[in-house]
């Protein structure tokens, strides 16, 4: 296989990425220029075109997404996305650490297109090192007139500001997002209106992932065409793959979506295989809200359509943990239940209860106070929190059933073994001890 | 008028209502927690999802949606096909009430709410016998967040009225909410403690036995409440309530839903102000003293007592030395009746309105709202009546005077007779109207709570509070509204109204629509009420 010629990546590594003088010495800040010679409809399409889906989860295209904006709207707001909290996923950052010029040209060029004078980037409260370099950079556009008032001489102003979460992965989602942005409690927004109609301080707002926006400039420069010859045309363009776990290579890789989880953890150029002799049990192949995927599935390909036919909520962030064989599947189960129990925001009845509930249940079994119909509970609680299509008003409550379901289902002996193998009576009395 | 069919059956509903409101109004029974009418619609308690026919995304073919949608959120739109009666949406329905009392204390014996909780009466209905949780609850604190109101954030379902009603309506925003999951509480700021003049309604709000009013705590059940609807006595805007209460003890007031005028709210100082109705100290039976003599006479004698004693009056000295000083707390048909006999004994007498009593400025609620955005105003008159008894007045002809004037004028001699109306739940006479009740050869004072008045008077009868009186008040913006009586006078008095119409020369009950129907001849403007429905019905 022809090694894959880093895009996102290519200046990881490189002495002083960050600064805006080894970017542009490598390349950089060109697309912008080329971009404000078109029009914004022109780039539009061309995003369109070269069909550039969301990198944040969903993958939804950016340029449908783009084209919702009303016509005749008056002000725009572009948010970027950078409240990277899905856990093991650490793409985003990466690009923000290595290469936030990179960001910052995207961000210009798709404010460019959807006319947003004004960008929000959205950092999770945890990122403070990423803050301090994102901002920099900022200055440094700044002082450069690549932002601020007629940017490149053209017409184009644009002003941008860093915001920083308060740490909730509820603010991930994009109206959760927008409400934590505009000072108030990170509580999912219902839909309709949408964000594109009325978002943020209630003008038209365009929310896109960090990386999606990084894509942007090389589609620009490169033509949709190129974007399109990388990968599948259903999932077309470069992507970060994250691998963490016990293997001999864990972080972030940069390739096509045609490799397969298998290939992920085994490639000398990604996971490296496995360490200490151990063996793959399980893995999340995209994010934890994802699913799980067990030793027989490694041949599921990476891309947004495939994770379907195993039973997977989608691609996700493309960042899978990898999780040993001598590793005790109650202890996944708690663990992610316990991430989803905490992190439910609070508003809808069906996550706010389900979720705890479920935590409270893998709690309890791997205190080895299980009892069989547990099992039967937590797959039922899982479908009655609804499982696409959802009953609450954002999608965290399906990110929250699916590890837990697809571990159940693809895990259930393992489980069932333990709990049978706990000594007889002891769920019952641990149940009294424990009420 | 929107056509929309909800479980095949064709309804028409109101333009510009929810599918929720619509389905309500309809007669449907849908479960519903966070959905006010008077609020914003946030769509987070799940529980009124339902199934909507969509157009398909590819092939535009209209079919039932296979997601459930929040009925509360979605607009009633000409030719909308929905659907409650299917599994789907019964099966969401029950789950969520299972999730609804995983972490509630199922409290219920020692609840207030016991009895009008939507959580049992959806339980009952939507929900499932038996939880399956079987590890320990979640246990929120019992909070006391103001003067007059505790938490129980235990109980809470999280439908964030209460949060939503302090920042829309009273726009004083006390509340908020704390923390993330199922350990998500409503909550105050430290040291800000929910105290607005409108925070009683929180506790109405509140679909379940989370907010609690310490006035009313571990008083009664609700059950045995019966409930006497009424009129505000508190201000001038005259707000439509409803008066709990159970062995002649009025246990709380809460507001009725009255789109003139209150919509669903009231304020505290009308919620909290029935307390004088049970004060030990009330007159309670008639008097009559003859120099230093006092007896008690019969109800039957009193007619009499009073025409004889007026007739003489005037016989002595003339009709034009009488005056009646009709209280602003007394009902139209009660004052109509007075002037009646005056006017009957004294064709020449005056008649005049008695004080009314003003305190601070009007507040507007949020402040500084304007338009529309007003959602409720506490008005600076402490009177239910006075466009009533000025309406009268002035339909009556004849003289007719300002407080001030009758004030002026008695002062100066002119008057030797007087009836004086009080009533007020506050001490009303003030330092120049005392100096007048020494001033008349009859004097006749008719008031709850002893004063100048009372105790200088030839004849006192002991007037009612509200609660015990039947009639009609006209409120700030001109609409006369009817209250009925829910408990009876304390013993040994009689309801004004009654007595009234015995003093005017009729005979049998009173009845407010009787004396309105004879009203109308001579007071046509207040011969009309306006008795707000409860339709079209609307959300709990």
């Amino acid at each position: 296989m022809a090694a894959f010629e880093p895009v996102l990546l290519r200046n990881r590594g490189v002495e002083g990425s960050t600064t805006l003088k080894v970017y542009e010495s490598r390349g950089g800040y060109q697309a912008v220029r080329k971009a404000l010679k078109q029009t914004p409809d022109e780039i539009v399409a061309e995003v369109k075109k070269a069909n550039l889906r969301g990198r944040g989860g969903a993958g939804f295209p950016a340029g449908v997404k783009w084209g919702f904006l009303p016509k005749d709207r008056k002000k725009t707001l572009l948010c970027v996305n950078g409240d990277e909290s899905e856990p093991p996923t650490f793409c985003n950052r990466v690009l923000m650490e290595h290469d936030p010029h990179q960001l910052i040209e995207g961000t210009i060029i798709a404010a460019y297109a959807v006319q947003a004078q004004t960008v929000y980037i959205y950092l999770r409260g945890e990122f403070h090192e990423q803050f301090h370099i994102v901002q920099k950079a900022v200055d440094q556009a700044y002082a450069a007139g690549y932002l601020g008032k007629k940017i490149f001489g053209s017409d184009f102003s644009i002003e941008m500001y860093l915001h920083r979460g308060a740490g909730a992965y509820v603010c991930g989602e994009e109206t959760g997002l927008i409400e934590s942005l505009e000072g108030k409690r990170g509580w999912p927004r219902i839909k309709p209106p949408f964000p594109a109609i009325e978002g943020a301080f209630r003008l038209p707002t365009v929310v896109n992932n960090v990386e999606t926006l990084s894509c942007v400039p090389h589609i620009i420069e490169r033509g949709a065409d190129w974007f399109t010859g990388i990968g599948p045309a259903h999932s077309a363009g470069p992507k970060l793959f994250c691998i963490s776990g016990p293997v001999k290579r864990p972080g972030c890789y940069e390739g096509a979506m045609d490799i397969t989880v298998r290939e992920l953890i085994e490639r000398e150029d990604m996971g490296g295989g496995m360490i200490d002799g151990k063996h793959v049990k399980a893995v999340f192949p995209g994010g934890c809200s994802m699913g799980i995927l067990s030793a027989d599935e490694l041949d599921m390909k990476l891309d947004f359509d495939d994770p379907r036919n195993f039973g997977l909520l989608g691609l996700g962030t493309a960042a899978a943990v990898v999780i040993p064989h001598d590793m005790d599947m109650r202890v996944v189960l708690r663990n992610m239940a316990r991430f989803y129990g905490t992190e439910s925001c609070g508003q809808c009845t069906q996550c706010r209860e389900g979720t705890a509930w479920m935590h409270k249940i893998a709690t309890r079994i791997a205190a080895d106070a299980g009892r069989p119909e547990d099992l039967d509970v937590l797959l039922e609680t899982a479908r009655n929190m609804g499982m696409m299509p959802g009953l609450s008003i954002c999608g965290l409550p399906d990110g929250a059933t699916f590890p837990i379901e697809t571990t159940v289902k693809k895990f259930r002996s393992e489980l069932e073994e333990y709990i049978l193998a706990q000594p007889k009576g002891r769920a019952e009395y641990l149940l009294r001890v424990l009420n | 008028m929107a056509k929309i069919i909800i479980d095949s059956q064709e309804i028409e509903c109101r333009d510009g209502v929810t599918a929720l409101q619509a389905a309500i109004e309809a007669g449907w029974d849908v479960p519903h927690y966070c959905y006010h009418p008077g609020l914003s619609v946030v769509a987070s308690c799940r529980l009124c999802l339902m199934e909507m026919k969509m157009p398909h995304p590819q092939t535009k073919e209209m079919g039932w949606a296979p997601k459930l949608l929040p009925s509360c959120q979605t607009p009633a739109r000409e030719g909308m096909e929905i659907r409650f009666n299917t599994e789907k949406v019964k099966k969401n329905q029950e789950n969520c009430m299972e999730f609804f009392l995983l972490n509630h204390p199922l409290d219920c014996p020692v609840c207030d709410q016991a009895g009008e909780c939507h959580l049992q009466d959806y339980s009952y209905k939507f929900g499932k016998a038996e939880s399956r949780m079987v590890d320990q609850k979640l246990k929120n604190p019992k909070k006391d967040i103001g003067p007059r109101t505790l938490l129980y954030s235990d109980r809470c379902v999280m439908c964030t009225r209460c949060v939503r009603f302090t920042q829309e309506v009273s726009g004083t925003h006390e509340l908020s909410i704390v923390n993330r999951g199922s350990r998500v509480e409503i909550d105050v700021f430290p040291g800000l403690p929910l105290d607005n003049p409108l925070q009683g309604n929180v506790v109405d709000i509140c679909p379940v036995g989370c907010l609690l009013d310490k006035d009313f705590l571990f008083q009664r059940r609700v059950w045995e409440l019966k409930r006497g609807e009424s009129v505000c006595p508190g201000c001038a805007r005259g707000c439509s309530i409803s008066i709990d209460h159970v062995d002649e003890k009025v246990y709380r007031l809460k507001p009725r839903f009255n789109p003139k005028v209150n919509d669903w709210w009231m304020c505290d100082e009308g919620r909290f102000g029935y307390e004088y109705i049970h004060d030990k100290k009330r007159i309670s039976s008639p008097l009559v003293r003859r120099g230093l003599e006092q007896t008690t006479p019969n109800w039957e004698d009193v007619p009499a007592v009073l025409r004889y004693r007026f007739e003489q009056f005037v016989k002595a000295q003339g009709g034009a030395k009488v005056v009646a000083v009709l209280s602003p707390f007394m009902a139209n048909e009660e004052a109509w009746l007075l002037a009646k006999f005056i006017r009957d004994v004294a064709p020449e007498a005056s008649l005049a309105i008695g004080p009314v009593p003003y305190e601070g400025d009007d507040q507007i609620f949020p402040a500084k709202a304007s338009g529309d955005g007003i959602k409720f105003t506490i008005l600076k008159e402490k009177a239910p009546n006075r466009k009533g008894i000025e309406s009268l007045l002035e339909s009556l002809g004849g003289s007719t005077l300002t407080c001030e004037q009758f004030v002026e004028k008695a002062g100066a001699g002119e008057f030797m007779a007087a009836w004086v109306v009080g009533g007020y739940p506050k001490p009303w006479v003030d330092k120049d109207t005392a100096k007048l009740a020494g001033k008349f050869d009859l004097l006749v004072a008719q008031d709850i709570f002893e004063n100048e008045f009372t105790t200088k008077a030839d004849i006192v009868l002991p007037a009612c509070a509200w609660a015990e009186r039947e009639g009609s008040f006209t409120n700030a913006d001109g609409l006369s509204q009817p209250f009925h009586w829910a408990i009876v006078p304390p013993d040994g008095a009689r309801r004004d109204g009654q007595y009234l119409f015995e003093i005017a020369g009729e005979t049998g009950l009173f009845s407010a629509a009787r004396v309105r129907e004879m009203m109308a001849a001579s007071v046509p403007n207040l011969s009309q009420v306006y008795e707000s429905q409860r339709k079209p019905a609307h959300a709990h």
